[in-house]
């Protein structure tokens, strides 16, 4: 027996099968006892970024990411401990955080609500703006500061409790195996462009919607391109983690952001724009509109400011010089008016001091409304958030339409994974059950069971190497990768194990068991490649998975278990 | 075993010889094949004595293969007339589920039993012009929520699935937020879209499932005959998926492809085993690759079931029904159709030879 078991560990097949397990178990880095939990999204002007924590990469293997370790000396285990204890935040004190990175201290930050006053008090402001001035003959751009004092309203700010420090986290991951939207919850919007798209526009309307994304606070994101067998372009975006069907209005809009006055654009989103405001003190609930009911309903008001390029507030000054006052002398005759995709969202009027000149800063306004007050501030900004989004971004080349949106539940999903582990596992062993009762030699089922699992080992081993999501479609290629397996096994064992063939040799039976596997193999692997093509590439996981443990199955780790037969049966 | 002998040759004689009474080599026919029936009871002793117990019925499945081979054959045509009858009724072959024509599935984890067809009743009245239907998500036997679908079409989608989705709620005494549920929207453009582009997927695979046997085999009925077993194996296991009442959903018709992938492996170990090797007779041949090929789909239905069984996925719960039905169907297609084409095809060779 020992002399077996050494045959068969010196056996170049069974070496180089031992060789691809290890490098595969790299790929996987388990690490069961994985401490903490992993930062997923960082907030854009959240306190979080202000203390210096880096919005991590999407192209991070999981296990590498920023894993949070303790707050406060507190340490942080799961998603729960984190809730609990961020949310005792006081507004306005010093927090620790550490991660396996370093050391983060963070300022939490009060949650202000803004309200008006019946009073106005008065207020100086600066205001640069640029001059065409003539000196010696020649026309110059001239940047100016004047003072203009402006009565406003008077507010109030009321602390309504501390503001979200701004991370997204999840339990730290224990491998590096990345789960499919359906095993851990996540948004997924597949759109189509209302037209044929070349290459270049369509990496730009990529570039773009990732930019907005990442705008929005989101890292952890697929954004990629998808085609069928009829020539169909589709966008796919995949959020992993959150369930945002919000997600889907902002990917969808065009976002072509046009200011006219008189009919006449004098600025665009995008390259126009060369400032948005995301802070507190410039955005955010309109002071001068604030809360309000109208028709049953609450309206909130908001407000940012914007900065013009230089050219578009020449323009600005070009368009108005041609207005008249009206209303007493304080407004100008047409109002500027804003239009997100040939909509029109608002009408502004023009102060009458603003007539004529270069002005660089403007004040983009908005509403939102919702059945309560509390909904129609949450309304407002979110309308806010997608506005800011588009004015930085600038517009997408053409029109999308959302064809598909699947919005998983992270509950559900952990609840699939776990059962998923669990049905794999059920299956292995009762395939090995059913393999030892036909074959009554555990020589036969215990090398053919631990065969299966290696196949399984090395399939999660290319899928973490190659960065594949694993999701449900992708398991049940697994399952067809292995019941594939079992049956070339079978078929091996069985071709070398008939009673009546001593006018064969060895290498015979196996070329034997070989030729039906192949020809098999080779029938699986056309019968799924279709399928890497088809309906956007949602069934590619599946395809490719099945393609890559059939692969992996036939050229690695059947030859061992056609050898090992042969060492443990033979004589 | 004694008595058993006449009786074997019995039938079997006058099977052939009603078949062939016309010909003029019945002779020569039926001299091989009582060549073959001696030498199958020199090996029947060396099998275990289970196989006794089923002497009447291998009497059958050995004497009787080409009165046998109208069963599979019967069978594909009432399949074929069934889907012709559902293409004639619904104008179209299968029941597509929201996937693939387009809505709106809301998935519900809840704890609490749920009265599905009570749920389906209410949600009915409310959405009078859409086709709700309702499951439960369970796992062994249990239930462990609710799955709602309804095809909404695209004009006031959003307003819509607020709703459903509200209602079911209301329905279940919940309050769902959004991370208490999975909701899946599907255009009904992308919908029949994603159909099409399966359906010509699965063309595909069977046309390149097809090109790959024929090159293998290089010989035009054995091919064929593995072909028609792939092609029947699709059509009854989707008739009977039918019957059923299944709605298939993308996950389901990919079910179909893997359905080619595993029913083409027992008829190509069959076509290989008969005609590629010379060891044994014919018929000690065909037990060889029944033994294996029973045992490939063993294991396979095995694995099957137990997946069945303790799945709680929609999509791993459809495919594995799918492949359950598949391989079951499959069992009669490969071990009765093709081995009795298999056979006729290898009489006929044996006749040419002679002449």
């Amino acid at each position: 027996m020992n002399y077996k078991v050494k045959k068969i560990f010196t056996n170049v097949r069974v070496i180089i099968l031992l060789v691809f397990l290890v490098l595969a178990i790299v790929a996987i880095n388990p690490r069961l006892g994985a401490e903490g939990i992993v930062i997923r999204n960082v907030m854009t002007n959240s306190s979080a970024t202000e203390a210096g924590i880096q919005q991590p990469p999407p192209t991070v293997k999981p296990v590498n990411r920023e894993r949070i370790l303790a707050i406060d000396n507190r340490p942080i285990n799961n998603v729960e401990d984190y809730y609990n204890y961020v949310n005792t935040f006081e507004p306005n004190k010093s927090i620790q955080i550490k991660t396996n990175k370093g050391l983060y201290r963070l300022t939490t930050r009060e949650d202000v609500e803004i309200i008006e006053l019946n009073e106005t008090v008065k207020k100086t402001i600066h205001e640069t703006i640029t001059v065409n001035e003539t000196i010696n003959g020649t026309v110059v751009e001239v940047n100016k500061t004047i003072s203009k004092t402006i009565e406003v309203p008077k507010t109030k700010k009321i602390i309504k409790g501390t503001e979200d420090i701004g991370m997204r986290v999840f339990d730290a991951p224990q491998t590096n195996i990345k789960k499919g939207l359906d095993l851990q919850g996540g948004t997924r919007v597949l759109l189509q462009p209302e037209e044929v798209l070349q290459p270049d526009d369509l990496q730009s309307l990529i570039d773009t919607m990732g930019e907005r994304l990442n705008v929005y606070g989101l890292s952890d994101l697929v954004i990629r391109d998808a085609s069928d067998l009829t020539g169909n372009q589709y966008i796919l975006v995949e959020i992993a983690g959150a369930n945002e069907e919000e997600i889907g209005n902002l990917l969808a809009k065009q976002g072509k952001f046009e200011a006219k006055i008189a009919n006449e654009t004098v600025f665009i989103g995008g390259k126009d724009i060369v400032f948005v405001c995301r802070s507190a003190d410039c955005a955010g609930i309109d002071p001068n509109v604030g809360c309000y009911s109208s028709q049953g309903q609450e309206v909130c008001g908001f407000r940012f400011s914007i900065s013009l390029s230089l050219e578009a507030a020449q323009k600005h000054a070009d368009v108005t010089n041609k207005l008249d006052l009206v209303a007493d002398g304080r407004y100008l005759s047409e109002p500027l008016e804003l239009y997100l995709d040939d909509t029109k969202v608002d009408e502004l009027n023009i102060g009458a001091s603003l007539k004529g000149s270069a002005t660089t800063d403007i004040v983009i306004s908005g509403s939102g409304a919702g059945s309560t007050q509390q909904e129609a501030v949450l309304v407002s900004m979110n309308n806010m958030k997608r506005l800011q989004t588009v004015l930085i971004t600038g517009s997408l080349p053409v029109k999308l339409k959302i064809v598909k949106i699947d919005a998983i539940s992270p509950l559900l999903g952990e609840e699939f994974l776990r059962n998923a582990m669990f049905v794999g596992l059920l299956v292995l062993i009762s395939v090995g059950i059913v393999l030892f009762i036909r074959y009554r030699k555990l020589q036969v089922a215990v090398p053919a069971f631990l065969i299966s699992i290696s196949e399984v080992i090395l399939l999660l081993g290319v899928a973490a190497l190659i960065g594949w999501n694993i999701d449900l479609a992708a398991v049940a290629g697994i399952i067809i990768a292995v019941g594939i397996g079992v049956d070339h096994q079978i078929v091996i064992a069985d071709e070398t194990l008939r009673g009546h063939q001593a006018i064969y040799d060895w290498k015979k039976r196996i070329k034997n068991a070989f030729f039906i596997i192949m020809a098999s193999y080779f029938t699986v692997l056309v019968a799924v490649i279709p399928l890497i093509f088809a309906g956007a590439g949602l069934l590619k996981g599946f395809a490719i998975i099945t393609i890559l443990g059939a692969s992996i199955g036939v050229f690695i780790s059947r030859p061992v278990f056609a050898r090992v037969i042969e060492i443990l049966v033979r004589d | 075993m004694e008595e058993n002998k006449p009786e074997e040759q019995q039938p079997s004689n006058s099977a052939e010889n009603q078949e062939s009474a016309t010909e003029s080599d019945t002779t020569v026919e039926s001299n091989t094949s009582e060549e073959d029936k001696t030498e199958l009871t020199k090996a029947k002793f060396k099998l275990p004595k289970i196989k006794l117990s089923f002497s009447g019925i291998k009497n059958i499945y050995e004497g009787q293969y080409k009165k046998l081979l109208v069963f599979p054959i019967a069978l594909l045509l009432i399949a074929i007339i069934l889907i012709g009858l559902k293409v004639a009724a619904t104008g179209d072959f299968i029941n597509r589920d929201v996937s693939l024509k387009g809505g709106v599935t809301v998935t519900i984890p809840t704890t609490q039993q749920v009265d599905i067809s009570q749920l389906k009743d209410t949600l009915s009245s409310i959405f009078l012009e859409n086709d709700i239907s309702t499951k439960s998500l369970s796992q062994f036997g249990t239930q462990v929520g609710v799955i709602v679908e309804a095809d909404i079409g695209e004009e006031r989608r959003e307003e819509q699935i607020d709703t459903l989705i509200e209602e079911t709620g209301n329905a279940l005494n919940l309050e769902l937020a959004t991370k208490d549920y999975s909701i899946e929207i599907v255009g009904s453009s992308l919908g029949a879209s994603f159909f099409r582009e399966i359906i010509t997927a699965l063309l595909i695979a069977f046309v390149l499932m097809a090109i790959v046997v024929f090159l293998y085999f290089r010989t035009i009925i054995p091919s064929a005959a593995v072909v028609l077993a792939v092609f029947s194996d699709i059509l009854v296991t989707l008739a009977v998926v039918n019957l059923l009442g299944l709605k298939i959903s993308t996950a389901g018709i990919a079910a179909f492809l893997m359905l080619i992938g595993y029913s083409v492996d027992t008829n190509i170990l069959l076509s290989t085993r008969v005609l590629k090797r010379k060891e044994g007779t014919e018929m000690e041949r065909f037990y060889g690759a029944f033994k294996t090929g029973i045992m490939m789909s063993a294991t396979t239905l095995i694995a099957v079931t137990v997946a069945l069984t303790f799945t709680q996925s929609e999509v791993i719960k459809q495919i594995m029904t799918i492949l359950l039905i598949g391989l079951i169907v499959d069992l009669i297609n490969t071990w009765i159709q093709n081995v009795g084409i298999l056979r006729l095809y290898l009489e006929r060779k044996a006749k040419k030879a002679v002449q």
